[in-house]
């Protein structure tokens, strides 16, 4: 068999020569990245199954799943809004103080610090972003929410809102925000802040009109990982933000007094996933099957999220060779 | 490049671990498992045979003499009971056992459904469907009353007026109460703040069961904050406003195990049910009204196929009544808890 | 960088397009302080983040240490009382081993002085709880436990059972460590007063770090005082370690493909899509996924069912440090992936072109050339993405972690628990020393976290230094 290949090739050296080894090693890397999908089946299987007994429970609409605004399984009313407001309203207030505060703690990092400030802090931000979030759900409840009734007055501020745990869930991917955000702008080509300061540019200017927007699409990134993050959150927001949906009604409760108000308890998707899965139910009630229809809207809000992303990372990505 | 000592510290540190990891790990396996098969076999132990228990009338248990695995799973209030028992078992050489705190639903799913547990805890009865699912794997679940927990209603210790309820008034306070004095016309008008344990566990459960006749519409829609967690409750409550002379401030009440009241008598004040103060004498007597049976399950083939089962329950009901209080429980009235006893007797009496 | 508005390319004197003289001075000033500012700013913004996860370290380490109020179940005076000795005289310390034993005799049940003579007898020539033929019988048998042919106790060993099983302090309260520094006296004065005296016979104040060594080496236990952490720890080294075995090779593997292999087809760009999609999956569906699949559906796989064959194994349920690991690897797996992808393709082309230039196949060129200088990025990445592994509660709460176990893990099919859950379990519970005990397990797992980040950091050095 070998002397007949040798054989060939001597016959027609531009041959292409068989690789066995190759096409093996390829098949092997390819199974690795179609585990993936693998992944993404069995999860919906799962989520899929469970949720389609809720759905076809005979208490339940999908109709009033998708626009109802109270959930009180107890009552049989099924409507996922609370929970997700809740988990928009946690979701936002982390954002708005890890976006800020990420993306400026990036910036200094990669543009102002010397490389020995940088090699210190980086690791130990590595590290806290590492430290269980178990700890930050207690953080929330014994330093920020004390903090905050301090400043807002115990009776505007419930001892379980929402305000302090989405605080704290942006300080929790506070790291992970200056981490991804920080090698964006790591990627950006050394020529194009060379050129800026060679023109006069201040320090503050290359990086806010040369360097940010260059690694804009490598920061979106970053900041749609983190959004998915703080959605995905559990520990902290079970612990801090309150363990009942806050149900609400149109027209009969004030849009800012109540509704939308961060200083109110609430609990997340994932809050009520979590409560419901270490709970005393049991496991052959609605309840249960409920939190497999929950599961899928918090998977299918973190897919829909994903993918306006990569649309936007896609049409303003610069590449660099 | 910079050369760190701290590197190499660190790699050291690993190594150690790991090799603590190895040590550590060859130790247990002499000591745990792969017992001699010679004393496999239950039954009575050359030393301490001279005993029945004189509570129980169970036979006194060598956990030493034992083998095997025991799996418990179920309810966290149950949890730190069995841990305070299974820490004795092992300590006088019992076998290997691993307690799981899941909840009593997830606790009976994996007794009842998947049949992965060989003892299910839990903090209420078992219900019907669960039974019967149970049935289906061929299981039928024997009752083992262990202990009591007595639920503590509770205000701040700045709280300077209530130092008593009736159920009725419960029933106002955790639904439409705005104010105390909506409650009880001589309270004043602080408004009120209501703290509970989280819909899905067996102590709101029980409220419910108690205060509102098992129809939880009402506290549901009252406004309370919910936790599933105690300890957090007991920030919740202990942190409120309540001030004498100061109507506009509010006054905090909430439920949760009495345990998690004996720890914060210093900032919590805990109210007398139906003129009768929650304390060990009343909870013991069966006087305080809201006091919650705790459990544990099992099956006769469980026992059968592994005698260190059997084993584990006898050595519970004979010890439980004596570690109950460390955990902050009570103990379960003798008469409850005759029909486990029963049972094990029954084991015992065929396995001879 | 296209040219910026307003640039008239018609423009004789450049100098027109610029401010000139003082207006020149006043924007160049007002540039200059915006920088400063900015810096400041920056500075500030950094603080702030590292101040809240300072703060955060702070209020971890204020409760892992601090003053206790401590009360003796039996004083060591009525001990010495009781093997016939005077109290003023003769200090427990000073009991002969026939004393303590005598003491343990009395004080300690039959069935935990017949376990403690196995594990190590107490006399060469006697035997004090065990039957003689029932201990000659374990010793001729094929296991026999490690009291059979260990040297017996020494006197410091049964000093110590005594203090922990007779005399067994505990904890009545504890302060914080900030309290405990500044206000030292006030609490020791606080403890000796008679008011706490009457309700407290006996407390005495004494500092405590809840962070030992002994905490680290012993098992669960109920009693604060003398839990410990080790069966966590184990199971935690043993769970990442499935993780970082599984997760790594398929990561890479899997950046491999995509970024050296893959041709941008529907299939491929299938899979990338899919890949980001699933590192934005909220940990406690992956939790949700392992309980079905890894545990339920696989459960011979996972239980070792398969491997043990016949013979017993040792758990009979798929809840094991496998299933836990893969679940957490599966959790991990988008983030290594993309994270490798990123390495790679920051790896200029050139390198790939002068490899395959010189004949090297592409699984060669990937291999000499383009993974060696990935490497450090990739590392990174995984670690980062391991510590997350280490720190996650949810999804090994779902999958089944057990809550207590005193036995280590031995091997990828044991049961087992991990130190998020220790911690969370500890962190519920109303008695005094839990909180403590929670805090000081959270500094073990960082104390972890800072290894195995350590060890990136050398690994990553390293590689960068012998390609640079």
């Amino acid at each position: 068999m070998t002397g007949h290949a040798t054989h060939t090739n001597t016959q027609n050296p531009f041959r292409k020569r068989r690789r066995p080894f190759e096409a093996l090693v390829k098949a092997a890397l390819f199974a690795s990245g179609a585990l993936s999908i693998a992944t993404t089946v069995g999860l919906v299987v799962v989520l899929t199954q469970q949720a389609l007994l809720f759905f076809f429970d005979p208490q339940v609409s999908l109709g009033e799943f998708l626009t109802g605004t109270a959930w009180q399984p107890q009552l049989g009313a099924f409507g996922i809004w609370p929970l997700i407001l809740a988990t928009l309203i946690t979701s936002a207030i982390a954002m708005f103080v890890a976006l800020p505060l990420g993306l400026a703690c990036a910036i200094y990092l990669s543009e102002y610090a010397s490389a020995r400030v940088r090699g210190t802090i980086k690791p130990i931000l590595e590290v806290l972003a590492g430290i269980p979030t178990v700890v930050f759900g207690y953080f929330a409840l014994n330093f920020m929410t004390p903090l905050l009734r301090n400043v807002f007055g115990d009776a505007t501020v419930q001892i379980f809102n929402q305000a302090s745990a989405g605080i704290v869930v942006g300080i929790l991917i506070i790291p992970l925000v200056s981490s991804l955000a920080e090698d964006a702008i790591h990627a950006v080509p050394q020529s194009l802040r060379e050129a800026a300061y060679g023109m006069g540019a201040t320090r503050l200017e290359v990086s806010t009109r040369v360097v940010l927007p260059a690694a804009l699409s490598g920061i979106t990134a970053a900041f749609v990982v983190a959004i998915s993050r703080a959605i995905g959150e559990t520990m902290v927001v079970a612990i801090a933000a309150g363990a009942a949906p806050r149900n609400f009604a149109f027209g009969d409760d004030s849009m800012l007094g109540f509704i939308v108000n961060p200083f109110l308890s609430g609990e997340t998707m994932t809050g009520h996933i979590v409560r419901i899965s270490g709970g005393d139910i049991s496991y052959a009630s609605i309840d249960y099957t409920s939190i497999f229809a929950i599961g899928l809207t918090l998977f299918v809000m973190t897919l829909t999220l994903n993918s306006i992303s990569r649309r936007f990372v896609a049409r303003f990505r610069e590449t660099y060779e | 490049m910079r050369k760190r000592f701290g590197h190499v510290i660190a790699l050291l540190s690993v190594l150690a671990l790991v090799l603590a990891a190895c040590t550590a790990t060859e130790a247990t396996t002499t000591t745990g498992e792969n017992r001699p098969p010679s004393t496999n076999t239950p039954g009575p132990d050359p030393i301490t045979d001279d005993g029945i228990d004189a509570a129980t009338g169970l036979p006194v248990i060598a956990p030493i003499d034992y083998s095997g695995d025991i799996v418990a799973m179920g309810s966290s209030t149950v949890f730190p009971l069995s841990e305070v028992v299974a820490n004795e078992w092992i300590d006088e050489g019992g076998p290997n056992i691993t307690i799981d705190s899941i909840g009593s639903g997830a606790g009976f799913e994996r007794f009842c459904e998947t049949g992965e547990s060989d003892i299910s805890n839990a903090s209420r009865p078992i219900r019907e469907e669960e039974v019967s699912s149970c049935e289906s794997i061929g299981r039928i679940p024997i009752e083992f009353r262990v202990g009591t927990d007595a639920l503590a209603i509770t205000v701040s210790a700045k709280n300077y007026f209530a130092t008593d309820i009736t159920l009725a008034e419960l029933a106002v306070l955790f639904s439409t109460a705005q104010t105390w004095q909506d409650v009880r016309a001589e309270w004043p008008a602080h408004p009120v703040a209501v703290f509970s344990p989280g819909t899905d566990s067996g102590t709101f459960d029980y409220f419910v069961e108690e205060v509102f006749d098992e129809d939880d519409a009402p506290i549901l829609g009252s406004g309370a904050q919910f936790s599933e967690d105690d300890n957090v409750l007991v920030t919740g409550i202990a942190g409120d406003a309540c001030t004498e002379g100061d109507a506009s401030s509010t006054c905090a009440v909430g439920y949760f195990g009495f345990a998690y009241f004996v720890e914060n008598e210093d900032v919590l004040t805990a109210l007398s049910v139906e003129g009768v103060e929650p304390n060990a004498a009343n909870v013991d007597a069966g006087a305080y009204p809201l006091s919650r049976p705790l459990f544990m399950y099992s099956d006769a083939g469980i026992m059968a196929d592994k005698p260190q089962v059997a084993a584990f329950l006898t050595y519970y009901l004979n010890n439980v009544s004596r570690l109950i209080a460390d955990v902050g429980y009570f103990p379960a009235p003798a008469a409850d808890m005759q029909s486990g006893v029963d049972a094990l007797k029954e084991y015992w009496d065929s396995a001879g | 960088m296209s040219a910026g508005p307003g640039l008239k390319l018609d423009v004789k004197d450049f100098s027109e397009l610029f401010p000139q003289g003082e207006d020149l001075q006043r924007q160049v000033g007002s540039r200059r302080r915006k920088e400063g500012w900015a810096k400041y700013l920056f500075v500030f913004v950094l603080m702030l983040a590292i101040g809240a996860l300072a703060t955060l370290l702070y209020t971890i380490i204020n409760s892992a240490f601090g003053i206790t109020a401590v009360v003796n179940q039996v004083e060591p005076d009525e001990l010495v009382a009781a093997a016939g000795y005077d109290p003023a005289i003769t200090a427990l310390e000073e009991l002969t081993y026939d004393d303590l034993v005598g003491l343990l005799q009395v004080n300690v049940s039959n069935g935990a002085g017949r376990r403690l003579e196995r594990e190590r007898r107490f006399y060469e020539d006697r035997l004090v709880w065990e039957s003689p033929e029932i201990f000659a019988e374990l010793c001729s048998s094929s296991e026999p436990p490690t009291g059979c042919d260990s040297a017996p106790r020494g006197h410091s060993d049964l000093l110590q059972m005594v203090n922990e099983r007779i005399v067994e302090p505990t904890v009545l309260d504890a302060w914080t460590l900030f309290d405990s520094v500044t206000r030292r006296e006030a609490i020791e004065l606080e403890i000796l007063s008679a008011e706490y005296q009457e309700d407290n016979p006996g407390a005495r104040p004494e500092f405590r770090a809840w962070l030992s060594w002994q905490f680290i080496t012993s098992p669960q236990n109920p009693d604060p005082e003398l839990a410990g952490v080790r069966t966590a720890i184990l199971g935690t080294l043993w769970v990442i370690a499935i993780t970082i075995v599984f997760a790594f090779p398929v990561g890479v593997a899997a950046a491999i493909y995509l970024e050296e292999y893959a041709k941008p087809n529907r299939l491929n760009r299938m899979i990338q899509t899919n890949i980001n999609n699933l590192a934005g999956v909220p940990s406690i569906i992956y939790g949700m996924l392992g309980l079905a699949i890894f545990v339920r559906a696989l459960e011979p796989l996972t239980s070792g069912a398969v491997l043990a064959g016949d013979a017993p194994h040792l758990v009979e349920n798929g809840r094991t440090v496998l299933s836990a690991g893969i679940t957490l690897g599966l959790l991990i797996l988008p983030i290594v992936i993309i994270a490798s992808q990123e390495a790679i393709r920051a790896v200029p082309n050139s390198l790939r072109a002068a490899g395959l230039a010189l004949g090297a196949t592409r699984w060669q060129t990937i291999r000499k050339h383009i993974l060696p200088v990935a490497l450090p990025g990739i590392l990174t990445g995984s670690i980062l993405a391991t510590a997350r592994a280490m720190g996650e509660t949810a999804p090994l709460v779902v999958v089944g972690a057990s809550t207590f176990i005193v036995q280590d893990p031995t091997g990828p099919f044991s049961k087992f628990t991990v130190l998020p859950i220790q911690i969370f379990q500890w962190t519920t519970r109303p008695q005094v020393g839990f909180q403590e005990i929670a805090a000081a397990a959270i500094l073990v797992l960082l104390a972890l976290l800072l290894t195995m980040n350590a060890t990136a950091v050398i690994l990553r050095n390293r590689y960068s230094r012998s390609f640079k």
